[in-house]
């Protein structure tokens, strides 16, 4: 865990393209929000290999937003819920349920749907406000954090340590 | 673009990819064989093995091969075994856990096969089971405690005609216990007959009475003092003879109410050789009835056999079948109160697919039949537990192949689970089956040969059984080992028949169904028979008649001689009675009247001797008037 925190720190403190981590942030917003177990997860872990994106933010969002998951649930269980009673979409979802590939996918569970849709609709949002935040903290947060003494003890801690040591 | 795309993890993408699918791979195949063996054995009952599990690519699927399951009721057996089973198998329902067989082929099928070692299961494993398995054996011992018994019935039964001797030493009869009663009430009445008649006067004593009477009545009493001994002589005399009067009225009513109670208990007695006789005629079956429970005697036991072979294997396939009842959802339901993160529900829609947890498209097995008579190929549809999710029955469909002995074997059937109540059909057609040496188990009979079409249906409602079969039956013959007059009978009988029918249907609960079976072979056997038997049978009713008769006789000799006896001896009592009372009437005369009477004799005796004179002298007169007449007219002339 630590490591991984390292390393996220270290990326936002690297020459890492803050679109790569912003999307390994969205990324991690879909398979943390949505059940894990998911054929379109494999999808999303395939993009997050092949993609050059920061993995450990990856990995961290993936687990932040699990936690957030059981919050949401409820919510994304209604949004499912609604989406597939809707009756406009009743022959969509019907003819996507004669395909046995779609019904591997558990579209027609409302958690997944639920969850998924809220992930993905989560998703340029999340992308373009995480991204500017890791400018902004580039730019202007990393240079105000390096005058705090909180930033100078934990350079004296082992965690620092750690962060170096990654960082070479 | 190029500083976007990193190859190398999509290279340890592939890697742990493969990896995962590879020890998947290499790991099914041990749990599935672990899964089968486990829940099979539990399910069985007993133990199931399989050889090996491997996974089949081209198409995706499973291959099975030596897979044996145990017999619960008997270890050393087999209830089927197959060599190989290769089943076709869906992928993508599998990611969603559900096991969609496309086709299951089965090769070297065979049931009943002997084991090497036990195939039951320890006894931690069946700890649970332990019941069912001990009331399987009871109910086992039950079962052939009741052959046990149908066997001796159907021993004990007449099925061959004995002689009319046999029958009767054998049989309690009527006549003998009634005879035995009336010869017992017989001597009774005797011996009180007896006692009585030995209290009544002799001849002698009748002799001695008269003499006495005469004594005392006719001599002339010579004085007042003679008058009143004998008069006291007389009284004794008559107290005596009123004693003898009681007793001869007590002899009479003994006699009277003895003859009644004979003649009633003869009368019962006489009509007990008819009554022996029809009990004996109904139960050993001397009249065509009997004979027309022979299709019963033919084919109830088969019919029974085979019904209790279907039973075995119905109650054996039928928890595989039954539906668990939990809804997918409600299970769901269940578990969410259990996990921590929620699941969601699934919303099923129209589908020409759906997709339970267990789909068995098609099961192909080929039988082969016993005595090498063919093979039947079968072919089952849409196995599944949950037949609400499929909305189909399970179908199944046998077809007889390379036959030998029949010319078709078919049988159609549908289990149906859908609704509330399950509904099983069966249909069954067997065209041209060569029966030979076919052994009916009564009388001897055997049939030789006979071509049979049969047709059969069979439904099964809520655990309610309707069953029916129509057999018929062409160019029969049959023959009988025994050499009993009605077994050469009854095969005379049944060579005048060339074609019969048998129909048999079972109605009720499925475990004790009410199995009724008749034939219109009952119907022409009863007349060909009725015409053979005619003759011996009238003469075998005959003889038990005599027979019977003989023994009414038997008790009849001394009741008649009695009877006699007792009519005589009622005439001679009332004579004497008769003659007693006569005696009685006598009185004594006083002395008085005996002096009157002597005076009115004296009196009587001059009027007498008066009247005498008067009439000669009167004679005398007309003799002279006359003479004196017959001169006057002389003179006229």
């Amino acid at each position: 865990m630590i490591a991984m925190l390292a390393k996220l720190l270290k990326a936002l403190n690297s020459d890492s393209a803050p679109g790569q981590i912003a999307l390994a942030f969205a990324l991690g917003l879909i398979t943390g929000l949505t059940p894990l177990l998911s054929l379109h997860n494999a999808l999303i872990v395939l993009i997050a290999c092949i993609v050059r994106i920061n993995f450990g933010a990856f990995m961290l969002a993936t687990l932040f937003f699990s936690g957030l998951a059981y919050l949401l649930d409820p919510a994304a269980i209604v949004v499912g819920e609604l989406l597939l009673s809707y009756p406009g979409a009743q022959a969509f979802f019907t003819e996507l349920y004669q395909s046995d590939f779609w019904r591997a996918t558990r579209f027609n569970n409302t958690l997944v749907l639920g969850s998924l849709v809220i992930a993905l609709l989560a998703f340029i949002p999340l992308l373009l406000i995480s991204r500017a935040l890791i400018i902004a903290y580039r730019h202007k947060l990393m240079a105000w954090v390096e005058t705090l003494k909180i930033t100078k003890a934990l350079k004296a801690s082992k965690f620092y340590k750690v962060y170096q040591a990654l960082a070479e | 673009m190029k500083q976007w795309i990193r190859w190398s993890g999509l290279l340890g993408f592939i890697v742990i990819t493969a990896i995962l699918v590879l020890a998947w791979l290499f790991a099914v195949g041990p749990i599935i064989k672990y899964s089968i063996e486990s829940f099979g054995s539990k399910a069985a009952k007993a133990k199931v093995e399989v050889a090996d599990v491997s996974l089949t690519f081209d198409p995706f699927g499973i291959e099975i091969s030596g897979v044996q399951v145990a017999d619960a009721d008997n270890p050393m057996e087999n209830v089927i075994q197959f060599e190989r089973a290769v089943a076709d198998i869906d992928v993508f329902p599998l990611l969603l856990g559900k096991g969609i067989v496309n086709q299951l082929t089965l090769t070297g099928v065979a049931f009943a096969t002997p084991r090497d070692i036990s195939g039951a299961l320890a006894a931690s494993e069946v700890n649970a089971d332990g019941q069912t398995d001990n009331t399987d054996a009871s109910s086992d011992a039950d079962g052939r405690s009741v052959n046990d018994t149908h066997q001796s019935s159907r021993q004990a039964s007449p099925q061959a005609l004995p002689s009319a001797d046999e029958l009767l030493a054998r049989e309690p009869l009527l006549t003998e216990q009634r005879g035995r009663e009336f010869e017992k009430s017989l001597n009774t009445i005797k011996t009180d007959s007896d006692s009585a008649l030995a209290a009544l006067p002799s001849s002698e004593d009748f002799a001695a009475y008269e003499d006495e009477f005469n004594r005392l009545t006719s001599a002339r009493f010579d004085s007042l003092q003679d008058f009143q001994q004998r008069k006291k002589e007389f009284e004794r005399l008559k107290k005596r003879i009123k004693e003898d009067q009681k007793a001869i009225k007590h002899a009479q009513t003994v006699l009277s109410q003895g003859r009644d109670s004979i003649k009633q208990q003869w009368s019962v007695l006489q009509d007990s050789p008819e009554q022996d006789f029809n009990q004996l005629k109904s139960k050993y079956q001397l009249d065509g009835a009997g004979v027309a429970n022979l299709s019963r005697l033919m084919f109830g036991d088969t019919v029974g056999e085979w019904a209790e072979e279907g039973l075995h294997w119905y109650e054996k396939i039928r928890p595989f079948l039954i539906s668990d009842s939990v809804d997918e959802d409600t299970a769901n339901g269940v578990a969410l109160a259990e996990k921590q993160r929620q699941e969601g529900r699934f919303v099923h829609f129209a589908s020409d697919r759906p997709l339970p947890d267990l789909l068995i498209k098609k099961v192909q097995l080929a039988v082969n039949l016993p005595q090498n008579k063919g093979q039947v190929a079968i072919n089952v549809y849409d196995i599944t537990h949950q037949q609400r999710v499929t909305n189909k029955p399970i179908r199944l469909v046998a077809v007889g192949e390379n036959l030998n002995g029949m010319r078709a074997l078919s049988v159609k059937g549908t289990l149906d689970y859908r609704g509330d109540i399950g509904q099983e059909r069966f249909d069954l057609i067997v065209q041209e089956l060569q029966v030979t040496n076919y052994n009916v188990g009564a009388m001897g009979l055997i049939l030789n040969q006979s071509q049979v079409d049969v047709a059969g249906q069979a439904q099964l409602t809520a655990g309610e059984l309707d069953a029916k079969v129509k057999a018929e039956f062409s160019q029969a013959s049959f023959t009988s080992k025994d050499n009993t007059q009605l077994a050469k009978e009854m095969v005379l009988a049944l060579k005048k028949i060339d074609r019969f029918n048998i129909n048999a249907s079972a109605k009720g609960e499925l475990i004790s169904p009410k199995v009724e079976i008749g034939s219109d072979l009952d119907q022409k056997l009863n007349s060909a028979f009725n015409q053979r038997v005619k003759d011996k049978q009238k003469e075998l009713e005959q003889q038990l008649k005599r027979k019977l008769n003989d023994k009414l006789l038997s008790y009849a000799g001394s009741y008649k001689e009695q009877l006699n006896g007792m009519g005589l001896a009622d005439e001679s009592l009332a004579n004497q009675q008769g003659k007693l009372k006569n005696l009685a009437k006598t009185e004594l005369s006083s002395f008085e009247d005996q002096q009157k009477a002597e005076a009115q004799q004296k009196l009587d005796a001059k009027r007498e001797a008066e009247k005498a004179k008067a009439k000669a002298a009167a004679d005398k007169k007309r003799k002279q008037l006359e003479k004196d007449a017959k001169e006057k007219f002389k003179r006229l002339f």
